[in-house]
């Protein structure tokens, strides 16, 4: 849910204040959940993608042939991961 | 003044700083683009950049700033009278609240969902991040002491309080265990939860329950406090601690131990869900039961004591133990220490962590930050707002001001909060054996909540630091362990009105830091920054003051005859902190100010806004 907007409002609707109370009581019961495992998804995505691109990194890990026969399945997630490894950071970021 | 009144002249607050003052400066300042690509869209990485609704991102938002802030602040500040701390709140969250927490915001979106110390590192030095990181450490540490303090000192000590908490922790690990291992329903999750952390509470109201937590944890009966309460007074190695604040706060800390430890989906998060349903049905219940029962102000509460904060000057304190007498100092000129007490309510430094680097990301349209975070801010007030109206009614009405001068005596100012909240939500039908300790238990689960997030910060900091050249600090459980100890030897020797003011102080020098930052950027790119220039000038100036009097307090307490070990312990750690986060901010101050400088001089570039 954290990053769908409304629903409604997709379909082109306007929509109703039960809509934005629902999402509001979402927002602070369980969207610190949801970004909570989507980091999780991330850090695992990270040692996923170190593994088996190592060698984009300078780091060779798995065999070539194995990086190569994984490289379809890991395209899909190459910008993101250049985004987050590449994004400067800071301790204030285990804040929030 | 019937409170009802109260929450109306709130309510017009934010019609007309919402409405009007904020409004017109997101219009005509900030102007924002819908159409322009946010962080979040720009940099989406599914993580920590990944658009939000803005209505999921106001709940979020408000969430993450309502702690134990707004709730304890107000019901302190109310030593100078109910109507200073009144004013505080709605002028604070007027001129400064929202403009620190929105502006915040915008100044992430419009930097590339920078942080605050790479942004500090850009816009006033390179030394600037590192002091400003150190300096958070010392305001989390304050936080540790502060909320330690109230759970352990005040909540937990209640008899009926403790095995409702570990029932509800223990509630909130089984929701967990439903969530994430057997995937079950969120919705049937929490239905079950709920009504078990609702029993979990009420069997720690239990006759049998409460006497064996009196008679073989909390100790002997050792005397009788001015309410006719037990007190205990058994000493421990920490000198002027007794056996159920020690073994309470050690649990406090132990429980931060498992939060900063274990896997957050394990432990902090559920719990954190179970507590937020606590909270939120708290406060509607709360509320509704104060629009119901309608109660005038009673005519004993004084709206304004005296300058000093002294209750004794405008109560007779006869009736109240000596040894509570004694440790009731007055809190001091109302000017500059008010302004610090009632922290998260006004105006608060820990806002602007959370708008920077968390919703800053996660904005979709330019056009909802006044919506998310001014709004959240102003809604905030009205928690504050609330949470004074326990004291003055919740507690005025039924105990009157002499009964809340002998709460603060007996250091239960959480508590007051507690029996305040449990009067209202009498009138909504919740009897108040249950509604005290369940106030006091959603007090304890709101201060936990930020202790775990705080200790879990603090071991990620010290390995950070110090993870080079000690490589142990890069231990997990080490890293916590120090955290922890630290946490300790502050909550053990410090006196809680001073360090609630410490605190209060480093909350709001990093509120000024952060307005400062947003000033410099207004500046270089050539828009109007007084609106925020000039809260930054009041908030520096009076927080300065507050930690430097604060200093000389603490200081000068240690000439005093019969002071305790511990107490000279705390007193010195208290006063070297706040003059290392004086000298802090004076560092940043004056890198700012050539900053501000070289801004001046620099023509800005206003195509980049």
């Amino acid at each position: 849910m954290p990053n769908e907007t409304n629903d409604e409002e997709v379909k082109g609707k306007k929509p109703s204040w039960m809509d934005g109370f629902k999402s509001v009581m979402y927002g602070m019961a369980g969207h610190d959940m949801a970004r909570y495992a989507l980091k999780t998804r991330g850090s695992m995505e990270h040692l996923f993608i170190l593994i088996t691109m190592g060698d984009l990194l300078g780091i060779p890990i798995l065999p070539p042939y194995y990086s190569l026969r994984l490289l379809p399945y890991v395209v899909p997630q190459i910008s993101t991961w250049k985004r987050r490894m590449l994004r400067e950071k800071d301790l204030t970021d285990a804040l929030a | 003044m019937n409170a009802v009144v109260t929450l109306f002249i709130g309510v017009v607050a934010i019609f007309l700083g919402y409405g009007f003052y904020a409004k017109t400066i997101d219009r005509k300042v900030i102007q924002p683009d819908g159409k322009k690509a946010t962080p979040a869209r720009m940099y989406m990485d599914g993580v920590d950049f990944t658009p939000a609704n803005r209505n999921v991102l106001f709940g979020y938002q408000f969430k993450s700033i309502a702690a134990l802030g707004p709730i304890t602040g107000p019901i302190v500040a109310v030593q100078w009278g109910w109507l200073p701390a009144l004013l505080w709140i709605i002028f604070g969250t007027f001129f400064i609240g929202w403009v620190q927490d929105y502006s915040s915001i915008m100044l992430g979106v419009r930097e590339d969902g920078q942080s605050f110390g790479a942004l500090s590192y850009r816009f006033i030095s390179p030394r600037s991040r590192s002091i400003l990181l150190t300096f958070i450490y010392f305001y989390l540490l304050l936080i540790m002491a502060a909320f330690g303090k109230i759970v352990g000192y005040d909540l937990m000590t209640n008899p009926a309080v403790p095995l409702g908490l570990l029932l509800v922790i223990g509630v909130g690990l089984l929701a967990g265990q439903m969530t994430y291992k057997w995937k079950m329903d969120i919705i049937v999750t929490s239905g079950i939860t709920v009504v078990l952390a609702f029993v979990g509470i009420w069997l720690g109201t239990l006759a049998p329950v409460q006497g064996f937590i009196t008679n073989v944890i909390n100790g002997a009966v050792a005397g009788t406090g001015p309410d006719g309460k037990a007190i205990q007074t058994y000493a421990t190695v920490f000198g002027a601690v007794t056996r159920p604040q020690f073994i309470w706060s050690l649990v406090a800390l132990v429980l931060c131990y498992f939060g900063a430890v274990l896997p957050i989906w394990r432990w902090a998060q559920p719990i954190n869900y179970v507590s937020f349903w606590i909270v939120f049905l708290g406060i509607l219940a709360g509320t509704l039961g104060l629009l119901i029962w309608h109660p005038a102000f009673p005519a004993d509460f004084p709206a304004f004591t005296n300058w000093n904060g002294n209750l004794c000057a405008s109560a007779n304190c006869s009736s109240i133990d000596p040894k509570l007498l004694k440790n009731m100092v007055p809190l001091g000129p109302m000017w500059p220490l008010l302004f610090v007490t009632i922290a998260c309510g006004a105006v608060s430094g820990w806002h602007s962590l959370v708008s920077s680097s968390g919703t800053a990301r996660q904005l979709e349209n330019e056009a909802d930050a006044l919506y998310v975070g001014g709004g959240a801010m102003f809604l905030e007030m009205f928690l504050a707002t609330l949470s004074l109206l326990t004291a003055v009614v919740g507690v005025g009405v039924t105990k009157g001001f002499a009964g809340y001068v002998g709460l603060v005596a007996a250091g239960k100012n959480a508590g007051i909060f507690a029996i305040g909240l449990s009067e209202m939500m009498s009138k909504v039908g919740v009897p108040t054996s249950f509604g005290l300790p369940y106030g006091s238990v959603f007090l304890t689960l709101m201060g936990l909540t930020i202790m775990y997030l705080v200790v879990r910060f603090m071991r990620v900091a010290s390995a950070e630091f110090l993870g080079d050249s000690i490589p142990l600090f890069k231990n997990t459980t080490f890293g916590s362990i120090i955290a922890l100890l630290l946490s300790a030897l502050m909550i053990y020797t410090g006196f809680w009105a001073r360090v609630w003011v410490l605190f209060g102080g480093a909350n709001q020098l990093m509120a000024s830091l952060a307005l400062l930052l947003v000033t410099l950027w207004l500046m270089s790119n050539g828009k109007n920054y007084m609106w925020t220039f000039i809260p930054f000038l009041f908030m520096f100036v009076t927080t300065i003051a507050a930690l430097l009097l604060t200093a000389f307090s603490v200081f000068s307490q240690l000439g005093a005859a019969n002071l305790p070990v511990d107490k000279i312990i705390g007193n010195w750690l208290a006063g070297l902190i706040a003059i290392y986060l004086v000298i802090a901010a004076l560092f940043l101050a004056w890198d700012a100010l050539k900053a501000f400088n070289k801004a001046r001089e620099n023509k800005p570039v206003k195509t980049s806004v």
